[in-house]
């Protein structure tokens, strides 16, 4: 019952911190340069075209009521529309948002699968060729710009080996699958399209592995970190003088405890994919929300970028809710 | 084997740590015996070497460090040259230990049940449901309070004192021949200190196991402990009955021990001239030299055996 208190008293949390969010994003957009009525009419337009615009768009009524309006059209469901594109912002992110979650998630869970063992190891044998390699590969993450590594990545692999194919894109030489999801990993998979997968998998390789590497570095660290502190705790020190052998010392006493802090920071990271990952978004051109709200941002197209910033928000709040949710079952401390 | 012969024997036992940037010898020929079935402390002020002779009987030397001479004899076979496989079979099994904070000595993610169940189910030939039962009884016989659902807690859900006792139904789960307790009263209270004191002897006396209490603090051994050893500078430099010892110590750093301990009728505490010796250079003399006030030219020069005298053995050439 208290899980169910605690869920709810989050929800309520989760409401009042995106309404902050809204309110902070709104007057910014408003108060910063740049009006997008000119941009809308161009600049050879006279006053009262402009003056007609800005009253169409509503820009002439003050930020209070701007937003109170905005806001009762949020909860009807309507994001409102996109200027620069002409579309609704909800037809815009149909295919930009599931186009950030399949790069963020396969990104992740790359950066998962090489962090989490090189650190684990790194820290169970120190001073190792594998604890050597481990401080290279976490120092070079974290300093190398990824949209570098990007181009760097394209060079090799496109440019010079041809393994790879060009970066266009999700998806080159085939026609995306039915959409059902808006993945298109996913959606091939369900319609049994190989053609789509292959060619979008293909695609996805290159902008995944650059984002795995830079979000794997920090992960990587507080993996190794973690274990280190927990293999010199007293409990772990007293398990060993119990005579509990090795395998069970690592993966039934210290592991449960590595993941406390491990899954904290996986939830921060794979946050902050899900907010889009703009330069490698435009590097490989894929068509995702961090490139959209920038293009949006640049023409002052202020109901995109409301959007965006509200579904990174929400993401990031979700994703919080679920670690804790997690903790509750991993960490008897916190039930 | 004989029932005579000791429990365990430590001879001339010697270690040394290799740091970044020195190296330590912090035993330098450690030798004493700890007879079955019998009660002894070690004692000595921080930094003289008793936790890492602990930790060397465990075969659980810090990283760095390692025994560079002297045997640790138990049940015919030798400690010091033993694998980390082999040490796995003897650690809870027939060596156990329970440390200062047993709070911080219980995984904080696992209940307590199953973390002594676990230890059962390595060193004997039970199943998951025997091991668990058998916890409870354990928890139960240590007079814990409630024990079934004691065991379902977790260690965050236990005060210090019951973590006590589930920490030392942990050691003594297997029935360990050796027991022992490091530090186990510091940081406590003097009405906690003699709880904890009885429950260990309770315990050592039940399941007929010796007991080896590590402590800085000689005035706890007194009611606790059969037999003394009192260690300085990594070397034994005095063992014997408790009675004969605490009552008419011989060897000077033994006397100056005791008398730290115990308030002048005015009720000043006093302590002994100079600070530990740091363990950087291996020994020429005694190391108690520089601090002592009967030291004289042979003292510095001349390393001091343990040798018998009436029924203890003393390090002291002056004695």
């Amino acid at each position: 019952m208290r899980i169910l208190a605690y869920i709810g008293q989050r929800l309520v949390l989760l409401i009042v911190a995106l309404l902050g969010v809204s309110i902070i994003t709104f007057v910014v957009t408003r108060v910063l340069p740049g009006n997008p009525a000119y941009l809308i009419v161009g600049v050879q337009a006279d006053y009262s075209t402009v003056a007609a615009v800005i009253e169409k768009l509503g820009l002439d009524k003050p930020i209070p009521e701007q937003y109170f309006l905005y806001m009762k059209q949020l909860f009807a469901g309507d994001l409102g529309s996109s200027w620069r594109t002409g579309n609704p912002v909800t037809y815009d992110l149909k295919s930009r948002w599931p186009a950030t979650i399949e790069l963020a998630t396969i990104a992740m869970l790359l950066a998962i699968s090489w962090a989490i063992p090189l650190g684990l190891v790194s820290a169970l044998k120190k001073r190792s060729i594998t604890d050597r390699l481990a401080k290279i590969l976490s120092g070079l993450g974290v300093s190398i710009p990824e949209f570098w590594l990007a181009t760097l990545l394209i060079l090799v692999f496109f440019a010079i080996f041809h393994i790879a194919p060009a970066p266009i894109g999700r998806i080159s030489r085939a026609s995306p699958p039915d959409l059902i999801t808006g993945m298109y990993l996913i959606d091939s998979i369900l319609t049994g399209n190989m053609t789509a997968l292959k060619a979008s998998a293909k695609q996805i390789i290159l902008p995944a592995v650059t984002l795995a590497f830079v979000i794997g570095a920090p992960l990587l660290r507080v993996t190794r970190a973690f274990m280190n502190e927990v293999l010199e705790s007293q409990y772990i020190r007293s398990a060993r003088a119990m005579g509990i052998p090795k395998q069970s010392l690592i993966f039934r006493h210290a592991l449960p405890n590595v993941l406390l802090p491990v899954t904290t920071m996986i939830a921060v990271l794979y946050g902050y994919l899900l907010g889009g990952t703009v330069l490698v978004e435009y590097v490989f051109a894929w068509p995702g929300m961090g490139k959209y709200a920038i293009d949006s941002i640049n023409s002052s197209d202020y109901a995109p970028v409301m959007a965006v910033v509200l579904l990174s928000a929400l993401s990031y709040l979700i994703i919080y809710l679920l670690t804790d949710l997690l903790h509750f079952f991993i960490d008897p401390r916190t039930r | 084997m004989s029932n005579t012969s000791p429990l365990i024997q430590i001879d001339n036992l010697s270690a040394r740590i290799r740091n970044e940037d020195q190296t330590l010898f912090p035993l330098q020929g450690v030798s004493f015996s700890i007879e079955r079935n019998v009660r002894m402390a070690l004692v000595g002020e921080s930094g003289s070497g008793k936790s890492l002779t602990a930790s060397a009987i465990l075969g659980m030397l810090p990283t760095g460090s390692q025994i560079t001479d002297g045997t640790i004899i138990m049940n015919e076979r030798n400690l010091a040259l033993i694998s980390e496989k082999e040490f796995q079979k003897i650690r809870g099994k027939e060596i156990s230990i329970v440390f200062q904070n047993p709070k911080a000595s219980l995984n904080p993610v696992r209940t307590v049940g199953s973390q002594i169940a676990e230890v059962l189910r390595v060193h004997e030939r039970i199943n998951q449901k025997q091991s668990h039962d058998k916890a409870i009884q354990l928890l139960e016989s240590l007079g814990l309070p409630d024990p079934k659902k004691r065991a379902r807690d977790y260690p965050h859900q236990y005060s210090g004192g019951m973590a006590q006792r589930a920490a030392l139904a942990m050691a003594m789960a297997c029935q360990p021949s050796l027991l022992i307790a490091d530090e186990p009263t510091s940081g406590l209270d003097a009405t906690l200190q003699q709880q904890v004191l009885d429950l260990l002897t309770q315990q050592v006396q039940h399941q007929k196991s010796s007991l080896l209490l590590i402590t800085h603090d000689i005035s706890v051994v007194g009611a606790t402990c059969e037999q003394v050893a009192v260690m300085y500078g990594g070397r034994i430099m005095e063992v014997g009955p408790t009675e004969l010892i605490l009552r008419r110590p011989m060897n000077p750093y033994t006397e100056k021990l005791i008398e730290s301990f115990s308030r002048s009728q005015d009720g000043k505490m006093t302590s002994i001239p100079g600070t530990v010796r740091p363990p950087t250079t291996e020994l020429k003399g005694c190391p108690f030299a520089d601090r002592c006030h009967m030291a004289n030219k042979q003292c510095h020069t001349h390393l001091p055996e343990l040798a018998p005298k009436g029924d203890r053995l003393i390090a002291c050439i002056n004695v």
